[in-house]
């Protein structure tokens, strides 16, 4: 636990540029590309919008990420580095520079979530293969090793016996307390969907509002979802079967315990 | 409905699970024992036989209250909190030598939790039960812990603070089969639901005097006879050697007695309050939007209704209260000692947040129509200021 704890240990950089975020949102056009990496199980998602200029250079750079405090602020700060370089220039941005410029990582997100660079030089390259226009969902390349899936402790030594890869069976969840991390637009319906067989869904989204469309947002805030913002897993924790969460909060920089029986993971 | 306590007129009072008021009968009993009657019990003239009488007959009502076999089996304490020392630090330093694991669950109270952490101090290993979320201790997740090892098993007849009552006699028999000591904290539940150490297997068993409306600073711990405690305080050997120190027969007596008017009203209380309970379970949900019930809907104390109110802060909205003349609990961390929210909260499955919008009304002997009344008139104006001003709120109806 106490090396999950410094996992969340910010730098001054890193918070500010979760806070403020530069550059976020999607271009459009013929010479707009995009980048999209991340893995569901990690909890990140980004989208890397680069505009390319006649002399070849990033004349405009935009991001949109779903992740933990370090996913944004990597993002955010890659595209101040990359912004005005050339194709070339850019494509030699390493994570390394990205966690230099941001005085440092913790370790533990040094891999899973500093995805910046590998989304900006997908975007690069589907620049340079002629893929323009925006990222489709199944597009979605997973650019974190499969191994490190396992950095969420208890995530798979608790798959089946209370965390449950997607979105099915509802049923099984009855009068249970659920944890759904949210993913997509699916993650925010099975909640719901939850809320018929049980009086305790909690949703726990790593961004500030819903990555999802308006009607499903109102929908969760008329039910009775406890809507987590901001919110990472940290850890599962547990004897025989799920008895625990650990909950890093990124708006306070702070960790909790949250008892629950069920953790609903994206497959 | 017996007569109205004086100094309470002022105030709405519905924080009875803090503390009560001394029945004036037991007042009236105690009397004699500071006064006339002021013999040490230890002494063999007759000026302290009438003590020992009066100690003997106070413990065969105790060991009746409870349906102990024999009174030998109650030792007077100072209060809940030394019986409990006595239950745990106690049997475990004794029976070290059987194993060194105790068995707690998440939502004792907090006396419990931190002589548990004095045992894991001095070598001892503690594990934890979970509760569901209507504060009901998993068997399951109990029977799972327990350990070759696992010397003892303590766990509360009901919550204290959400009113849950616990399914001890089936803890007592898994207990029993396993071979494990069984201590229950029945402080919150005593006077209110019935208790029988002998059916449900209980080995030992707090109690506190003043939760039955007798005095403060008087308590006991039964133990069953075979079960072997250190004791904690030494010195002249009273209490068969379990408790020294001259015994407080007065305090005594008055706990005695409060046993026996509590014996003799229990049906009739816990129904005229369990009444008003629902009435203001029902009233809150129905008139309050975004309010909750905390603890289970049907196996809760009679006289506890503990609810939680979303986007405020319940030491807000006790101040409210107290501004009004009406006195209530809560278990937001801004009212605690430590700024941390009520760990019974929390292992609710509930997140600070909303910890921190809880609010406690428990009731007793005393409380009238005209209190329950009181209460749900405020209520919803209290509520909707509060919320008026919360920028949670704000953040919802956006």
């Amino acid at each position: 636990m106490h090396t999950m704890s410094k996992s969340t240990n910010y730098s001054k950089k890193v918070l500010e540029h979760f806070k403020n975020p530069r550059n976020v949102g999607t271009l459009e056009g013929d010479n707009v590309a995009v980048g999209r990496v991340g893995n569901p199980v990690c909890g990140d998602l980004m989208d890397i919008y680069i505009k390319v200029g006649e002399d070849g250079k990033i004349d405009d750079i935009k991001f949109k990420t779903f992740g933990c405090g370090s996913a944004v602020a990597t993002s955010s700060m890659i595209t101040e580095i990359a912004k005005g370089k050339t194709l070339d220039e850019a494509m030699q941005i390493t994570r390394q520079d990205v966690a230099n410029e941001l005085d440092g990582l913790p370790p533990i997100k040094m891999h899973c979530s500093n995805l910046a660079a590998d989304a900006l030089h997908e975007a690069i390259k589907n620049y340079k293969e002629g893929k323009h226009g925006p990222a489709e969902p199944g597009e979605a390349r997973f650019a974190c090793p499969a191994g490190e899936a396992k950095n969420i402790p208890g995530l798979e030594e608790f798959t089946g016996k209370g965390v449950y890869h997607g979105y099915e069976k509802p049923e099984r969840f009855k009068d249970k307390r659920v944890l759904v991390v949210e993913f997509d637009h699916e993650s925010v319906e099975f909640a719901l969907e939850l809320t018929k067989v049980t009086g305790r869904v909690i949703l726990a989204s790593p961004l500030k509002d819903l990555a999802t469309n308006d009607e499903l947002k109102i929908e969760v805030k008329r039910s009775d979802i406890k809507h987590l913002k901001q919110a990472e897993l940290v850890s599962i924790s547990g004897g025989t079967e799920v008895e625990k969460v650990r909950i890093h909060d990124l708006d306070e920089n702070e960790e909790y315990d949250l008892f629950v029986d069920a953790v609903v993971v994206p497959a | 409905m017996r007569w109205k306590v004086v100094g309470t007129e002022k105030v709405v009072y519905l924080d009875y699970q803090s503390s009560k008021p001394v029945d004036p009968d037991v007042i009236a009993a105690m009397m004699p024992y500071m006064t006339e009657k002021f013999g040490n019990a230890s002494s063999l003239h007759e000026v302290g036989d009438w003590s020992t009488e009066a100690l003997d007959a106070s413990r065969r009502v105790i060991a009746k209250f409870i349906n102990a076999n024999d009174p030998e089996e109650i030792v007077f304490t100072s209060g809940a909190t030394e019986a409990s020392n006595l239950a745990l630090v106690g049997f475990a330093t004794r029976n070290r030598q059987k194993g060194k694991h105790v068995i707690i669950s998440e939502v004792e109270h907090i006396s419990i939790h931190n002589i548990a952490k004095f045992l894991v101090k001095n070598g001892f290993e503690v594990s934890k039960v979970p509760v569901d979320f209507t504060g009901t201790v998993r068997l399951d997740k109990l029977a799972e812990r327990i350990r070759p090892d696992t010397i003892l098993i303590s766990i509360q007849h009901a919550s204290n603070e959400i009113g849950t009552i616990q399914p001890i006699a089936e803890i007592g028999k898994l207990a029993r089969e396993k071979g494990i000591a069984f201590h229950v904290d029945a402080v919150a539940s005593e006077g209110q639901v019935p208790i029988d150490v002998q059916r449900d297997n209980v080995d030992m068993l707090t109690l506190s005097s003043n939760d039955i409306y007798g005095p403060r600073g008087v308590g006991a711990l039964y133990v069953r006879k075979g079960i072997s405690v250190n004791p904690l305080i030494i010195g002249g050997g009273q209490e068969r050697g379990l408790r020294s120190g001259t015994e407080d027969v007065a305090g005594i007596v008055g706990f005695a007695k409060a046993a026996e008017i509590s014996m003799a009203n229990m049906a009739t209380e816990s129904t005229r309050l369990k009444l008003w309970r629902d009435q203001i379970i029902e009233k809150v949900l129905e008139t309050v939007p975004r309010s909750h019930l905390n603890g289970h809907k049907v196996n809760r104390l009679p006289n506890n209704a503990h609810f939680r109110f979303d986007f405020i802060e319940g030491e807000s909205m006790l101040i409210s209260f107290k501004a009004k003349g009406v006195a209530v609990s809560t278990g937001s961390a801004c009212s605690s000692k430590t700024l941390e929210p009520s760990h019974t909260l929390i292992s609710l499955g509930l997140l600070h947040e909303e910890a921190h919008g809880s609010l406690e009304v428990t009731l007793g002997r005393w409380t009238t129509q005209h209190d329950v009344d009181t209460f749900l008139e405020l209520l919803p104006g209290i509520v909707k200021r509060l919320r008026d001003l919360s920028p949670l709120t704000k953040k919802e109806e956006a």
